[in-house]
């Protein structure tokens, strides 16, 4: 991609720009799945610097208009820790995606409960401090 | 000061006297014993400098009153003076504190203005963020759903499936129809686990590719890294049969850690 842009500027076909967009999109969700970035790092595609170009380059869909097309927004934190070459060292280990995969996994499933136990607490902190100055 | 000071002109003056007054004496004890014509002359030449002494003391004396009011009148304006100087410190203090205040405020005015200036750029209006809210949980990309057990394959991620099924996956194969990645797609065979992910996973891409997809596949250089990473994708996607741990076992193990 970089490479690409090195050259003098490329016009693209509405088509070709929509094509782009549909591929960029789908890619960029697919980051969020740590195995398929195990995938990527075993077959040595962290190594190669136009690759890591091209995530700097993905960095655009951090952007409103562009991350409401998202549907897996978690993709993007993964995007930024992509960008750290210790990362893309580190996901060559199955027990580093393993464990992301775990983590993951277990904050999806007990986000929810988590946010209401959250939100509870808060509501008594704040009927307790309501609570005792009229006492 | 050019001339002598009063107080030493006036000592000097009392010590002349003095001297004058001794000799007039010595003179008059002398007389007694010698009989000379000088005695005479001296005596009135004597007297006549003790009066003039005397008159020089009277002047001095004058002169020194004189100085004497002037110094209570330099006094009095030495006072004023001070008094006028804590003015102008109490003044000078009160205005710095002022200009230190207001100098804060404006400080703190500004950092408001900036930050007010950051919002309204990033002002993004709440019907759309609660479409986007919606979107997302609705599809339990996020937040799991209630019922979810380990071995249900849906995860917050695209799994492979969803990989195989979507836009990249199909973009290499020859029989890619102009309706790719819609989830309508007979044929491959889903689980009903799976039937409310994939449509939505489509959703979120709004436009639909154009009919004429294997023209506008001659890629220009633009596109080539993203071609590559699809080859690897099809190709590892043939070999690897299963790349991603999403097996029950994993599963199994996460339960267990609470």
């Amino acid at each position: 991609m970089a490479a690409g842009r090195g050259q003098a500027s490329v016009v693209e076909t509405e088509e070709q720009q929509r094509l782009r967009f549909q591929c960029e999109l789908e890619f960029v969700q697919c980051l969020s799945n740590p195995n398929y970035l195990n995938f990527l790092a075993q077959r040595g595609y962290f190594k190669d610097s136009k690759f890591v170009n091209y995530l700097k380059y993905l960095l655009y869909w951090k952007e409103p208009d562009y991350a409401k097309y998202l549907k897996y927004p978690q993709c993007l934190h993964f995007l930024e820790l992509l960008q750290y070459e210790h990362f893309r060292k580190e996901l060559v280990n199955a027990q580093c995606a393993k464990f992301i995969d775990d983590q993951q996994l277990l904050h999806w499933q007990h986000y929810q409960r988590k946010r209401i136990k959250l939100l509870q607490a808060q509501a008594d902190k704040v009927q307790d401090a309501g609570g005792e100055p009229k006492q | 000061m050019a001339a002598p000071g009063t107080k030493q002109v006036l000592l000097s003056l009392i010590e002349d006297v003095e001297i004058i007054t001794k000799e007039l004496f010595e003179l008059m004890s002398a007389k007694k014993t010698e009989t000379s014509t000088e005695p005479v002359a001296d005596t009135g030449q004597l007297m006549e400098l003790l009066l003039k002494k005397d008159a020089e003391i009277q002047a001095a004396l004058k002169t020194a009153t004189e100085q004497g009011e002037v110094q209570k009148k330099i006094e009095a304006l030495q006072v004023e003076v001070d008094r006028r100087d804590a003015d102008i410190l109490q003044l000078q203090k009160n205005l710095k504190e002022a200009e230190t205040i207001l100098a804060t405020a404006i400080y703190q005015a500004k950092q408001k203005l900036t930050s007010i200036k950051q919002a309204n750029q990033k002002s993004i209006p709440s019907e759309e963020l609660i479409k986007y809210a919606h979107k997302i949980s609705s599809s339990h990309a996020v937040a799991a759903p209630n019922t979810w057990q380990p071995g249900d394959p849906r995860r917050p991620y695209p799994t492979e499936l969803d990989m195989r099924m979507g836009f990249l996956g199909r973009l290499n194969n020859p029989n890619f129809q102009s309706q790719p990645g819609l989830g309508a797609d007979p044929q491959l065979s889903r689980q009903p686990g799976q039937l409310d992910h994939t449509p939505s996973h489509a959703a979120s891409m709004p436009w639909q590719p154009p009919p004429e997809l294997s023209s506008s596949i001659s890629m220009t250089t633009s596109n080539q890294a993203a071609m590559s990473e699809v080859k690897g994708l099809n190709k590892e996607n043939e070999d690897v049969e299963v790349m991603s741990t999403d097996s029950s076992s994993s599963s199994s193990s996460d339960e267990s850690r609470p």
